[in-house]
C-alpha cells in the first residue's frame, strides 16, 4: 500500500501543492490531469527527487519521507530516456543489481515477451520494446511500488494496448501498487482500478 | 593530492645520494648550448678527463645568468665548483655576490690583456649587425648611417632584459654616444622590426629573410662559411667601434675541489682547450691559435670600445630604461 | 519539471560524496602547491624591498591584446565549428585533428610557420600583410586558439540531440534561425570557459609576443616578471608582479565560472541528414577553405621547412633519446592530467551548488594564471628546501607541471558531458541505485571515452611543448624534443630545429587523429 499523508510542496514563488491519496497492491491507480497540473511533481515527491514541505509518504506501513531516491522501494518507468541507449538490452536490465546472470535476465525479458533481444543495443529497439525492457528491469528489482510517467504516450495504438495489458497482468501477478500518470482517457478506462484527478494543486477522486 | 603526495614520496626516494665514486667530480654550472653535444662542453670534458683522473659533470641552465642565479639561490650548499659562461656584462654582478674566489690561473700568456683576479676568459666576440651580402651589397658602416636609411630597411634586435646581445647593444650605443644614446635609439625605432626574447629567435627571423640585418656577432658569418659552405653573410663593422663580449668563468668559494677547478680553467685557456672553441662556440679563442683558427673568422675589428664593468653594473638598468623609453 | 537545481539539496542528481571528496582534495592540493611555491620564493627574497615597474601600462597592453585575441578566436572558432559540423568530405577527421593540434604546437613553431607564409620573404609575402606588431600577435593567437575553440565547439554541435534537429528540419528553419535556436544554445554553455582559457593563454603568452610584438610597446606582465627574476634578481618584485597577474587572471576565471550554465545536452554524434541551403553551403565551404589556408598553411610551412634537415636529424642519437624522453613524459603527464580532470569534473557534476562548483573548478586554471618563471623558481626552491637534487626531480616536476598545464583544457572537454550525464540521467541513475563505480563504467565512460582520448592527446602534446618550468634545474641528460629544438636554434642549427619542429607537429597531429578514435573503439568494444 502506498499512502500520501497530507504531503505539501511548493516551488519558490509558486502556489502550494497539497496531495493526499492511497494506492492498493495489485491495483492500478491512475492520476489524471492537464499538462502542467503537477503530475510529474507528484511522482518526484513519491520517488524522492523532491522533498515535501510537510506530510508523509508511506509505503507498506513504512514512512519513507526521509529516504533518498535510491533507498525507496519504488520503481519508475519514465516517458522517455528510460534506458541507456549505448548499452545492450540485457545490460540495461541488469544495471545496478548485484546478482544477475544471463538466465535471470532472459527470464525477465521472456516474461515481458522479448526473449531474444538481450544482446541488442537499446538504441536499436522500438519505443514499445524499450518500455518492455524497462518493465523487465522492474521485475528483477521487484519493488512494491511502480510509478509510470506517461509510459504509453509515444506508442502506436496497437503497441499501446498490448503494453497496457502487460502492465496490468504484471501488477496483478506481483501485487504491485502501480501508479499511472496519464492524460489519456482510454488508458484509464482500459486498466485503471481507481482514478484521481489532479486539479488546482489538489488530488480528488 | 594523493597522487601528488605519491609523486613527492617518489622524489624523496630518488633523493638518496648517488653511489660514492673514487674519482672526484668537478661540477660545472653553465649554459645550455655550451653543454650541448655540438657545443664546446663535450670536447673540453673529454680533453680534461684524459689527464685529471676526475669526472667533469655539466649542469646546464637556460643561460649563464640562470646558472648564476641558481648558485645564488643555493648559497654555500651549492654542488657547483665552477660557473662557466658569464661575461663582462655580468661580471660585476657576479663579483658582488661574494661567492667567487680568486682563480689563481696564470693569464699572462693570453692574447687578451687580462688582469681580473676573479674570472678567467675563455672566448670573446664582437657584437655586430649581420647582413646578407646578396641583398645588401652596401651595408651601413655606422649607427648614424643605419638611421639615415629609409624605414623599409629593417633590423631585428633582442630584448635587453632577456638577452645578452640585447644588453650588449644597449651598452654599445651608450659607450659610443653617451648622452646622445636616446637620440640614436629614437632614430633606430622605425627600423626595428621586432625585439625578440633571445638571440636564437631573432637571428632565426633574419635567416628567414624577415629583416635586412640582425644583431649578432662578428663571427656569425664564419659559422655559415664553415658549417654550411655559405659565404653570403657578412658582419657590418661600424666606425664608432665595436664592443666585445668576453665569456668568463669563475671558481666558487664553497667548492671542495678548487685545485681541480683551477686546473680545468688553465686547461680551457690553454692552446689545447682553446682549439675546441672556434668551431663549437663560434667565438674568437683567447690565445693565438695561428693556423688552427679557420680563416673564415677573419681578424677582429680595428676599433674596439672599452666596457667599464663598474659603470655597467651600476647603470645597466637605467640605460635599458632609457633605450626602451626612446623606442616605446 | 522540477526547477530545484539551485535551491536546497538536489535530489535529482546522483549523490557521490567520494567524488566530491576526491575533487576537493585535488583542488586543495593544487592551491596548496601554488601557495607553497610562492612561499618558497618569498622566503628566498628574504624581505628585500621590491623595485618598481610600469605596471599600469603593462596591464593595459596585456589586457587589450588578450581581449582582442579572445574575441577574434571565438568568432573564428564558432564559424569554423559551424562549417565543419555541416560539411562532410574526405579527410574531415584529419582536418579536425589538424585544427585541434594547433593549440599544443609550440608557439614559436607556429609563429615561424606564420612567417613562412605571410612574412616578407614568405609564400604570400607579396601581399604585404602587417605581421609584426599587435596585428601579428593577435593573428598568431587566433591560429593557435581559434582552431582549438573550433574543435571544442564542434564537439558540442555534433552532440545536438537528433530529435531537436528533426524538429527543426521539419519546420524548415532557414540557416540563420537554425543557428540561432538550435546551434547557439548548444554552444553558449561552452563559451565562457573557452573564452577564459583563450584570454589566459593570450594574457600570459610570452615567446609569441616577443617575437612578433614589434618592440617594447607590446609587452606582457610575464616579460616584466621574467626580467625581474633574471636581470635584477628582484624576487620581491617578481612575486608582486606575479600576484597582480594572478589577480587579473583569477577575476577572469571566477567571472567565467559564474557565467557558465550547466550543460545538459548529451547525445552521440549523428550523421547529419539536414543540409543547409545552397548559398549557406557555399559560405561554409568558403569558411573552411579560408581556415585551411589560414591555419593549415603555417603548419604546412613548418613541415616543408623541416624536410631539408631531416636526414641529419634522424641520424643523431641525441634525437632518438629525446624522442623517448618526450614519449614517456607525454604519456605520464597526460595520464595524470586525465585522472585529475576526471576527478575534478565528476566532483563538479555531483553538486548543484555554484560556490562548490567554482571552488572545485578554479584551481584547475592555476597553471595558466601563474607566471611560468615564478612557477619554475618556486619549484626549484621548494625541491631544494626538501633536500632533493634538482636534476633528479626535474622529470617529475615536468610531469606535474605539464599535467597542470593541460588541466584547464581537459576540464573544458570533460566537464560538460559529465555534467550532462548527471543532469539528464540523474533520476534514472538514482532510481536504479547505481553505485559510483557502475555509474562510471556503464554510463559515463562509454559516453566520454572519445573525449578522454582527446584529453590524452592534449596532455601528451602539451608536454612536448613546455619546459619553462625546469629552466633552472640543470638538464644535462634530460632532453625533450622542444629543448633539443631550442638548443639547435641557439647554436645556429636552424635546419635541425626546423626538422625537429616538423616531427613534433607530425607526432601531435597523429596523436589528435588517432587517440580519440582509438578510445571510442575501445569503449564500444566492451559495452
Amino acid at each position: 500500500m502506498l499512502v500520501l499523508d497530507a504531503v505539501t510542496f511548493a516551488y519558490p514563488g509558486a502556489p502550494l501543492y497539497s496531495f493526499a491519496m492511497e494506492a492498493a497492491p495489485g491495483e492500478i491507480t491512475a492520476i489524471r490531469g492537464a499538462s502542467g497540473s503537477g503530475k510529474s511533481t507528484l511522482l518526484d515527491l513519491i520517488a524522492g527527487f523532491l522533498a515535501p514541505i510537510s506530510g508523509r509518504v508511506v509505503i507498506e506501513s513504512q514512512d519513507v519521507t526521509a529516504l533518498k531516491p535510491e533507498q525507496r522501494p519504488v520503481s519508475i518507468l519514465f516517458q522517455s530516456e528510460t534506458l541507456f541507449e549505448h548499452l545492450s538490452a540485457a545490460r540495461n536490465v541488469a544495471l545496478g543489481l548485484f546478482h544477475s546472470d544471463w538466465a535471470t535476465v532472459t527470464a525477465a525479458l521472456t516474461e515481458v515477451g522479448l526473449p531474444d533481444i538481450g544482446a541488442q543495443r537499446a538504441s536499436t529497439l522500438s519505443g514499445g520494446q524499450k518500455q518492455r525492457v524497462a518493465l523487465a528491469r522492474t521485475l528483477l528489482r521487484n519493488k512494491p511500488v511502480l510509478l509510470l510517467d506517461e509510459p504509453f504516450s509515444a506508442l502506436d495504438d496497437e503497441t499501446r494496448a498490448t503494453t497496457r495489458t502487460l502492465v496490468q497482468s504484471l501488477t496483478q501477478k506481483h501485487k504491485w501498487a502501480t501508479l499511472l500518470v496519464t492524460h489519456h482517457a482510454d488508458d484509464i478506462s482500459a486498466i485503471a482500478d481507481r482514478v484521481y484527478l489532479l486539479k488546482d494543486q489538489m488530488l480528488a477522486r | 593530492m594523493y597522487r601528488l603526495a605519491l609523486a613527492f614520496a617518489a622524489l624523496l626516494a630518488l633523493a638518496q645520494p648517488a653511489t660514492a665514486q673514487d674519482k672526484p667530480t668537478l661540477t660545472i654550472y653553465t649554459y645550455d648550448s655550451f653543454a650541448a653535444e655540438w657545443g664546446p662542453g663535450p670536447g673540453l670534458k673529454s680533453g680534461f678527463e684524459a689527464s685529471c683522473t676526475c669526472t667533469v659533470d655539466y649542469v646546464a641552465a637556460e643561460d649563464a645568468i640562470s646558472a648564476l642565479r641558481r648558485v645564488q639561490l643555493e648559497g654555500p650548499a651549492t654542488k657547483a665548483d665552477l660557473v662557466v659562461g658569464l661575461d663582462n656584462f655580468t661580471a660585476g654582478e657576479a663579483r658582488a655576490t661574494g661567492l667567487f674566489t680568486p682563480h689563481g690561473v696564470d693569464t699572462s700568456g693570453l692574447a687578451l690583456t687580462w688582469s681580473d683576479q676573479d674570472f678567467v676568459p675563455f672566448d670573446y666576440g664582437y657584437f655586430a649587425y649581420v647582413y646578407d651580402k646578396t641583398k645588401t651589397p652596401n651595408p651601413p658602416t655606422s649607427f648614424e648611417q643605419l638611421i639615415a636609411l629609409p624605414p623599409s630597411f629593417k633590423i631585428v634586435l633582442m630584448d635587453p632584459r632577456s638577452s645578452t646581445p640585447g644588453l650588449g647593444n644597449v651598452v654599445w650605443i651608450k659607450a659610443a654616444y653617451g648622452d646622445r644614446a636616446p637620440e640614436i635609439w629614437a632614430g633606430l625605432k622605425p627600423h626595428i622590426l621586432t625585439m625578440t626574447r633571445g638571440w636564437s629567435e631573432g637571428y632565426g627571423l633574419f635567416l628567414k629573410g624577415e629583416a635586412d640585418m640582425a644583431l649578432s656577432y662578428s663571427t656569425s658569418p664564419a659559422y655559415h662559411a664553415i658549417a654550411e659552405s655559405d659565404d653570403k653573410y657578412g658582419a657590418a663593422i661600424f666606425s664608432e667601434g665595436q664592443i666585445a663580449q668576453i665569456e668568463i668563468s669563475g671558481i666558487l668559494k664553497s667548492s671542495p675541489h678548487q685545485d681541480l677547478a683551477r686546473q680545468f680553467l688553465a686547461y680551457m685557456s690553454s692552446a689545447a682547450g682553446q682549439k675546441v672553441i672556434p668551431t663549437t662556440n663560434w667565438m674568437f679563442p683567447v690565445v693565438d691559435l695561428g693556423a688552427d683558427l679557420p680563416a673564415a673568422f677573419g681578424t677582429p675589428p680595428a676599433k674596439i670600445l672599452p666596457v667599464d664593468e663598474a659603470a655597467v653594473t651600476a647603470n645597466s638598468k637605467a640605460w635599458i630604461e632609457e633605450a626602451l623609453a626612446a623606442i616605446r | 519539471m522540477p526547477r530545484s537545481a539551485d535551491h536546497g539539496a538536489n535530489l535529482a542528481i546522483p549523490r557521490r560524496p567520494l567524488r566530491l571528496l576526491g575533487g576537493a582534495a585535488i583542488a586543495l592540493g593544487i592551491a596548496v602547491l601554488i601557495v607553497v611555491l610562492f612561499g618558497s620564493i618569498l622566503a628566498a627574497a628574504n624581505g628585500q624591498p621590491a623595485g618598481s615597474a610600469d605596471i599600469g601600462w603593462l596591464i593595459y597592453i596585456s589586457i587589450l591584446q588578450a581581449a582582442l585575441s579572445t574575441i577574434f578566436s571565438l568568432i573564428v572558432g564558432i564559424a569554423l565549428a559551424w562549417a565543419l559540423n555541416r560539411l562532410r568530405f574526405p579527410g574531415r577527421n584529419l582536418v579536425i585533428g589538424l585544427f585541434a593540434s594547433a593549440i599544443v604546437t609550440p608557439g614559436l613553431v607556429v609563429a615561424f610557420g606564420l612567417l613562412s607564409v605571410w612574412g616578407r620573404s614568405g609564400w604570400l609575402g607579396g601581399l604585404g600583410l602587417p605581421i609584426f606588431g599587435l596585428g601579428g600577435v593577435v593573428a598568431a593567437h587566433i591560429i593557435l586558439d581559434g582552431a582549438f575553440a573550433a574543435r571544442v565547439l564542434l564537439a558540442r554541435l555534433d552532440t545536438i540531440p537528433e530529435a531537436r534537429l528533426k524538429t527543426g528540419q521539419s519546420l524548415a528553419l532557414d540557416s540563420w534561425t537554425r543557428f540561432a535556436i538550435i546551434d547557439w544554445p548548444a554552444l553558449r554553455g561552452t563559451l565562457p570557459g573557452l573564452a577564459a582559457i583563450i584570454f589566459l593563454l593570450a594574457f600570459t603568452s610570452f615567446p609569441i609576443v616577443l617575437l612578433l610584438g614589434g618592440g617594447p610597446s607590446v609587452q606582457t606582465l610575464e616579460v616584466a616578471i621574467y626580467s625581474a627574476v633574471r636581470l635584477d634578481f628582484d624576487l620581491a618584485l617578481a612575486v608582486k608582479l606575479a600576484l597582480i597577474q594572478i589577480g587579473v587572471c583569477s577575476a577572469i576565471i571566477l567571472a567565467s565560472s559564474a557565467l557558465m550554465p550547466i550543460s545538459s545536452s548529451l547525445d552521440r554524434p549523428v550523421e547529419p541528414r539536414w543540409r543547409d541551403g545552397q548559398a549557406t553551403r557555399l559560405l561554409q565551404y568558403a569558411i573552411l577553405t579560408l581556415a585551411l589556408l589560414g591555419f593549415a598553411s603555417p603548419l604546412a610551412a613548418v613541415l616543408a621547412d623541416g624536410v631539408v634537415g631531416l636526414p641529419d636529424v634522424l641520424a643523431q642519437p641525441a634525437f632518438w633519446t629525446s624522442v623517448l624522453t618526450s614519449l614517456w613524459i607525454g604519456t605520464a603527464s597526460s595520464t595524470l592530467a586525465l585522472t585529475l580532470a576526471l576527478t575534478i569534473a565528476s566532483a563538479r557534476a555531483a553538486t548543484a551548488s555554484r560556490t562548490a562548483r567554482t571552488i572545485l573548478g578554479a584551481p584547475a586554471y592555476a597553471y595558466l594564471a601563474v607566471p611560468a618563471v615564478a612557477l619554475s623558481l618556486g619549484a626549484f626552491l621548494f625541491i631544494r628546501n626538501l633536500g632533493i637534487a634538482p636534476d633528479l626531480a626535474a622529470p617529475i616536476v615536468v610531469v606535474i607541471a605539464n599535467a597542470l598545464l593541460s588541466l584547464p583544457f581537459a576540464m573544458a572537454t570533460l566537464a560538460p558531458p559529465l555534467d550532462a550525464i548527471a543532469r539528464s540521467r540523474g533520476k534514472l541513475i538514482r532510481s536504479l541505485g547505481l553505485s559510483g563505480t557502475r555509474q562510471f563504467l556503464d554510463v559515463e565512460w562509454p559516453l566520454i571515452a572519445r573525449d578522454a582520448g582527446l584529453v590524452l592527446a592534449l596532455g601528451f602534446c602539451f608536454s612536448l611543448g613546455d619546459l619553462g618550468v625546469i629552466a633552472l634545474f640543470g638538464t644535462q641528460d634530460f632532453v625533450t624534443l622542444p629543448l633539443l629544438m631550442s638548443r639547435a636554434l641557439g647554436a645556429y642549427r636552424t635546419h635541425d630545429a626546423a626538422s625537429i619542429a616538423a616531427l613534433m607537429l607530425v607526432l601531435t597531429i597523429a596523436a589528435f587523429v588517432t587517440l580519440p578514435l582509438l578510445f571510442e573503439r575501445l569503449s564500444r568494444a566492451r559495452s
